[in-house]
């Protein structure tokens, strides 16, 4: 497989890398950014670890080909809070204890932010359906649930 | 204080910013990829196993085989806890599909991967067998010679005169029981690094028991156990697939052939499935009743799937016998529990070890004898259950005992007695079902920890507690900031790293709230001790009149003559006080004849009760409301207990609908996360709720494992209530349960 230079955009900052053409995205972000908060779990898209936001949207990174993201805008989890002020979302998943071996948290955190990108207030129904491609084998879904309704622009 | 409160864990920064520092994440310098070339047959003798080839690629730089542990000078081939009969690689006997038989050490992944393909097998394949009960037949292929009748532990229990209590029964109730072989499949998948260095060994793993590694490494390699280090970081998930020895042997295997330099090995999801799994089981439950619903008889017997080696099967077996009585007061109870030796990969513990396979027995089964009896499910079992004071099947007289409580507060919190919402004439109908269990906790066990003060004042709590999603060191921190009057903010947690760490017998069945807590406290009493007589001379008064508490030391009868710790430790010129902790129990040696004895210092406790909408066209369940309950004695933190109760739920809800290992001809064909289905968002109850349930002067008890298993029994009596069919065999499946209603509805015409 030949390598090819590609530009990547990622958490505001643009990296140049020798990418070979078959490396997903999950493998370049762990491998060569170091960006270990995209994890991999069951490498076929199933488990929501390895999500990651393009252009604002919920992807599997292990799914993805990164010369299928070149230029576009790639948030991880890494990416999310600023100047170190966690992000909004990652607070609520603290104050509700929204998680425990948290493997599979920037997973979910990420799926969280792209849904209120889309729907500022989901009801219970769309935030169990939007998060349903994230799995918690802990099963702190409850908990999940309480920190994204926290997050709704209008709490109930 | 510290204790009761919902502190966030100690790390939740770091688990919302990706920064857990996993064993995934592992990178060392000049570190090699490890790769296993595996078994494509059930059961062999090997020929030939050639890597010549495969050895001369670039990038390669070591292949370890059975040969690399021919001589007395070499390491040891086999190793296991307690029964050594697992090889690191297979040499002359192949016994299931994805045994490894040869490791690879290389520069990167794909160069490991192209190895693979140059290694050269022969084998001569010899018959196999994947059914438990069919091993043990006359005739059926030997997995190991030494035991001739697969059968690698049998446990008895014998209690009262069976015979006349089944003579003295209204109704005889038989059932045949079933559970799939299932997989733990946490998310983060199984991880040993390992390093050499001047004839010491490190070992970096996601392993829930890191000083059973230690033990076991230094055994195969004939190392004094402190020239072998072993490193936990946090894990991504256990649920008992993490515990007794894994991979690490291989991994070790390859640095020491290597020599000079680490290696990491990283389970692909696939490989999950043939490193380790649950047992299936085969559970034979008979049951003597009178027609008031008083028990004279039970016996059961259970047929546990152990795989190809005894690894955990052996102490698990006897464990399990236990589990699959049920907490009910009966006068004769025989058991016979057998692990047996199958070509299939290993089984060991999975969360709710042993007890979940046992309890959908025994509380299905109690349904069956209510509606035989006309009994509310209920009644029969507070009719039965087991109160303080009472003897359980093993004679022990048991204490703290709160099944109805659980029972109670699981069923009333569903609202047991209020009209169930009916649907009948449509075609979904709603049932509701409910469950209890007891099991043992691990008893003969240890746990340490060291405990320092600086002199600023800061708590460090060393301990070999894995950390694995279940807050144990936050709550073990709680426990010691409450202890010595410190707020939790002073508290840091380190370990395990058994270099640093004191040791503790594993991470598993609930135990270590309960034992290394009790090792906390021990510790936290020495310290306070040491700090009132480095105040003595200070306050001027004898150790004896001091209080030690909330960061101060104190004049007992003058409270206002006090010193904070650090200026203790301050005017005295020590930089730290240190104490060791610990906490022991010795029961758990039963009569091997018979079963009598002394099981469990304390029985774990809970029960569930649930609400479930039937499709009577597909046969989909719905679970739709489930109220669990656990008996946590003291709660240390209502978040994390919640936590431990409803993800309990949500685990066993996967074993009860969704969860099963298909195996064909020894082959499992669903190892992925895609046709082996772990439970969703939609997959949860729209109400789920959970309590904890608390009692004055208790202690801490296990709460990690209590509301999982009564989770498939109440599901499975919730369908029975709703439709009338009886499913036996898990995973509940649509499909079984259409063919029960309909299986149902042909005998009714």
């Amino acid at each position: 497989m030949s390598d090819r230079t590609l530009t990547l955009q990622v958490n505001g900052r643009p990296y140049t890398l020798e990418v070979p053409s078959g490396q997903t995205l999950l493998e370049t972000l762990r491998e060569s950014l170091e960006l270990v908060g995209v994890r991999d779990s069951c490498g076929i898209g199933m488990c929501g670890t390895c999500t990651v936001l393009v252009d604002g949207r919920a992807i599997s990174s292990c799914l993805t080909l990164t010369a299928q993201v070149e230029n576009k805008h790639i948030t991880t989890i890494e990416g999310l809070s600023q100047d170190g002020q966690l992000h909004p979302v990652q607070q609520a998943y603290i104050d509700h204890g929204a998680f425990q071996c948290a493997y599979c948290t920037p997973g979910f955190i990420l799926s969280t932010v792209a849904l209120l990108g889309e729907n500022a207030n989901p009801d219970d129904a769309a935030i169990r359906e939007y998060l349903a491609g994230n799995l918690c084998r802990c099963g702190s879904y409850v908990n999940i649930l309480n920190a994204v309704r926290a997050c709704r622009t209008i709490d109930d | 204080m510290a204790v009761g409160k919902s502190v966030p864990m100690l790390d939740s920064v770091a688990r919302v910013t990706g920064t857990v520092p996993y064993p995934s994440n592992l990178k060392l310098p000049d570190m090699l990829v490890g790769k296993i070339f595996r078994s494509r047959v059930p059961h062999a003798r090997v020929i030939k196993l050639d890597v010549s080839a495969a050895e001369r690629l670039p990038g390669v730089v070591a292949i370890v085989t059975a040969a690399d542990f021919a001589g007395d000078d070499k390491p040891n081939l086999h190793f296991g806890s307690p029964i050594q009969d697992q090889p690191i690689v297979a040499g002359d006997r192949i016994r299931y599909i994805g045994e490894p038989l040869a490791l690879i050490a290389a520069e990167s992944a794909a160069v490991a991967d192209q190895a693979m393909d140059l290694i050269e097998l022969e084998y001569e394949e010899l018959s196999a067998v994947f059914d438990a009960e069919q091993a043990m037949l006359p005739g059926s292929p030997i997995l190991h010679e030494a035991f001739p009748d697969n059968i690698v532990r049998h446990s008895k229990l014998r209690r009262g005169d069976i015979e006349a209590g089944f003579a003295a029964a209204d109704e005889i109730v038989e059932e045949v029981f079933s559970s799939p072989m299932a997989q733990q499949a946490s998310l983060e998948t199984h991880v040993a690094a390992a390093r050499w260095k001047e004839g010491k060994l490190t070992l970096w793993t996601g392993s829930q028991s890191p000083y059973t590694v230690r033990r076991v490494l230094s055994a195969i390699f004939d190392l004094d156990l402190e020239n072998v280090r072993v490193i936990v970081p946090p894990l991504g998930g256990g649920f008992g697939g993490k515990g007794n020895v894994r991979i690490q042997p291989m991994a070790a295997a390859l640095a020491w052939k290597v020599g000079n330099r680490p290696v990491k090995l990283v389970m692909t999801r696939a490989e999950e499935f043939v490193t380790v799994t649950k047992h299936a089981a085969k559970i034979m439950m008979k049951s003597g009743v009178k027609f008031d619903g008083t028990f004279t008889a039970r016996e059961v017997s259970i047929y546990w799937n152990g795989g190809a080696y005894a690894s955990s099967s052996a102490h698990l077996v006897p464990a399990g016998m236990l589990r699959a009585i049920g907490p009910y007061r009966i006068p004769a109870v025989h058991v016979d529990s057998y692990g047996i030796y199958t070509n299939l990969p290993i089984a060991a513990a999975y969360r709710g070890a042993m007890s979940s396979q046992g309890v959908f027995a025994h509380e299905s089964h109690m349904d069956t004898i209510a509606h035989l009896l006309g009994i509310d499910p209920l009644e029969l079992r507070t009719k039965n259950l087991l109160r303080t004071d009472d003897l359980f099947a093993t004679g022990e007289r048991l204490h703290d005992i709160h099944f109805v409580e659980c029972l109670e507060a699981a069923a009333y919190g569903l609202g047991w007695h209020e009209p169930l919402q009916s649907d009948n004439g449509t075609i979904k109908k709603r049932g509701r079902g409910l469950a209890v269990m007891m099991k043992n906790t691990i008893a003969n066990s240890y746990s340490e920890c060291r405990i320092e003060l600086d002199a600023e004042g800061l708590v460090t709590l060393f301990i070999s507690t894995v950390e694995m999603g279940q807050g144990g060191h936050t709550a073990l921190a709680q426990i010691a900031a409450e202890a010595l009057g410190v707020p939790i903010e002073a508290l840091r947690v380190r370990g395990p790293d058994t270099a640093e760490t004191p040791p503790d017998a594993q991470t598993a069945s609930s135990r270590s709230t309960h034992m290394m807590g009790g090792a906390v406290l021990d510790g936290a009493a020495s310290l306070r001790q040491q700090l009132a007589e480095a105040a003595a001379p200070i306050l001027e008064w004898s150790p004896d009149d001091l209080s030690v508490a909330d960061g101060y030391v104190f004049v007992t009868t003058q409270p206002q003559a006090r010193i904070p710790y650090a200026e203790v430790l301050g005017r005295n010129n020590i930089d730290a006080l240190t104490a060791t902790g610990k906490y022991s129990t010795n029961e758990g040696k039963l009569d091997p004849d018979t079963g009598q004895g002394i099981s469990t210092p304390d029985w774990h406790q809970g029960a569930g009760a649930c609400e479930v909408e039937v499709d009577t066209q597909t046969g989909k369940v719905t679970v739709l409301r489930y109220h669990s309950a656990s008996f946590a004695g003291r709660v240390v933190n209502p978040t994390l207990a919640g936590l431990q109760n409803d993800g309990n739920v949500i685990f066993g809800m996967g074993a009860s609908l969704l969860e099963e290992v298909a195996i064909d001809g020894g082959q499992i064909t669903n190892p992925n996360l895609s046709d082996y289905m772990l439970p969703s968002f939609l997959d949860t109850p729209v109400e789920l709720k959970n309590v904890s349930l608390e009692e004055e002067g208790s202690s801490f008890q296990g709460i990690g494992e209590m509301t999982l298993p009564p989770v498939a029994p109440a599901i499975a009596n919730a369908i029975y209530d709703a439709v009338g069919a009886r499913i036996r065999d898990l995973p509940l499946t649509a499909e079984k349960v259409l063919r029960g209603i309909q299986g149902r509805t042909d005998h009714e015409r």
